[in-house]
């Protein structure tokens, strides 16, 4: 019974259905949504990490395959997140009644003079999806700020966005704040935005970068 | 519908590499091209300084001469910095300029708004301040009315006025096309004879068929009250689509470049 239920749940992930009344990706598909399957599954007495494992993380990796293969786009992959995004909400009391630690606190920033958020925002979306702790600071974010945020609340992992060849600098600049505070090896830098790329991550120095919120989920998982 | 010629920008990046490298023939053509294939305006984006070009500002004079001269369509200067826009505009040799563009933010509205004024030229302005895109129509007609104001303080004329309403993809949030729409019904009504001006394919982002919703939401925005857009003239299915836009909308009277389109063999389906 508790493995249909995980099935279910996993199945209605991929179809991007977050209750009862969504339509899914196959239209002909009815009956619970993710978030009921999330309630029934803990009335029944399966454990927080079962459910995030095997239902709704195994569930938003089949829609990452289908999103880099082309066959989802992003409206397909933001409906699977939001499914999984809710249910994390509805799993939060239960993981923290059972100790159970998130994988990690990620800071996210769309920096100085950069106001784009769409590209932050899907990688605030998945990774939350994925079991991270996601403090997003917002767009045009003052460096002085990113790095008082590492300071004060130690996040393990620093995501920023740049989508213009104007702003990309100032990730470098972050980077290099983080140096003279000393705080550079307490956290991992991620990189993102349509300008930059491996090479322009490794010549300011950050750990990584990361092509989509899919990528980036990959690599921090990596981290673990 | 005024059709913005899109291809010079440096963004681009075989344009990117055609300035840093000076390639003033590839220019030439792309401007000669553009002109052919029925653009009102040909936008001028020289980039932020790149390769050989230390210096912005000249990386743009240098391009505003070689766009002026092959052709004699107007030209759109497209900066958000004041400077590179003043330089831009010096260089220019018309009477009938575009700039390309402000904001609400009055760091450069005032600045920019005066050599708007200064030079008779019709200015794009996004209507949108230092927060980012508003994500509904209201907070974006906040953003008109306060560039408004402060334009027609500095001597501007309402029609000078080009308000960009702002397009963010509907993949992200289905509602933004209507968002879209909405405002420029919003700007044209409170300001009759302000015009309106978009780039149209930031509507499809993340979506499969792009062209098809392109097109699409070209004929709805016209429909809205669009006067411009800022698009690629040589896709000649989306210039089928303006002409019948312009046609179903009353602005082709007895279909004439309809028809000598069609004659032309320029009709796309």
């Amino acid at each position: 019974m508790g493995e249909d239920i995980i099935a279910a749940m996993k199945e209605n992930v991929i179809q991007g259905r977050k209750t009862e009344e969504d339509e899914g990706i196959d239209e002909e598909l009815t009956g619970p949504g993710v978030l009921e399957l999330t309630k029934e599954a803990l009335d029944k007495g399966i454990s927080p990490q079962v459910i995030i494992t095997e239902g709704l993380t195994a569930g938003m990796q089949v829609v990452g395959e289908k999103f880099s293969t082309k066959e989802y786009f992003i409206p397909d992959m933001l409906a699977s997140a939001e499914a999984v995004g809710a249910a994390m909400d509805v799993l939060k009391p239960h993981l923290e009644a059972s100790n159970v630690e998130t994988k990690g606190k990620f800071a996210i920033a769309t920096v100085q003079g950069d106001i784009h958020d769409i590209g932050k925002n899907i990688v605030s979306i998945l990774l939350k999806g994925a079991g991270y702790e996601v403090h997003d600071l917002g767009i045009d974010v003052p460096t002085e700020k990113i790095v008082e945020f590492v300071r004060e609340e130690k996040p393990q992992y620093l995501g920023l966005s740049a989508l213009l060849t104007t702003t990309m600098v100032v990730m470098g600049n972050v980077i290099k704040a983080l140096e003279e505070s000393g705080l550079r090896d307490k956290v991992k830098v991620l990189i993102g935005g349509a300008a930059v790329s491996d090479e322009y991550a490794s010549e300011i120095g950050a750990d990584a970068y990361c092509v989509d919120g899919f990528d980036a989920v990959k690599v921090l998982d990596a981290y673990q | 519908m005024l059709v913005i010629g899109e291809k010079i920008n440096a963004s681009n990046k075989s344009v990117g590499e055609a300035i840093s490298n000076k390639n003033q023939e590839f220019l030439e053509n792309l401007t000669r091209e553009q002109d052919a294939a029925g653009a009102d305006f040909i936008d001028v984006n020289a980039g932020v300084g790149h390769g050989t070009w230390e210096n912005p500002a000249m990386a743009m004079e240098w391009l505003v001469d070689i766009v002026q001269s092959v052709t004699e369509k107007p030209l759109a200067i497209d900066s958000d910095t004041p400077s590179i826009i003043e330089a831009g505009l010096r260089k220019y040799r018309g009477d009938n300029v575009m700039i390309n563009s402000v904001n609400a933010e009055p760091d450069r509205l005032e600045p920019v708004g005066r050599l708007a004024a200064e030079r008779r030229a019709s200015l794009v302005a996004l209507v949108m301040g230092e927060g980012g895109i508003p994500p509904t129509v209201d907070e974006r007609l906040d953003a008109a009315e306060s560039i408004m104001v402060h334009l027609t303080r500095l001597g501007m004329q309402e029609e000078q006025i080009f308000f960009d309403p702002l397009v963010l993809p509907v993949s992200v949030d289905s509602n933004q096309g209507f968002v879209t729409l909405k405002t420029i019904e919003g700007i044209k009504s409170r300001y009759p004879s302000a015009k309106t001006v978009v780039g149209l394919s930031n509507i499809s982002y993340g979506l499969p068929n792009r062209g098809l919703v392109n097109r699409a939401f070209l004929v709805m925005a016209a429909s809205a009250g669009l006067d411009a857009a800022i698009l690629n003239p040589l896709d000649a299915r989306m210039m089928s689509f303006i002409r019948v836009a312009d046609m179903l909308t009353g602005n082709d009277p007895s279909c004439k470049g309809f028809i000598r389109a069609h004659r032309k063999g320029l009709l796309v389906e």
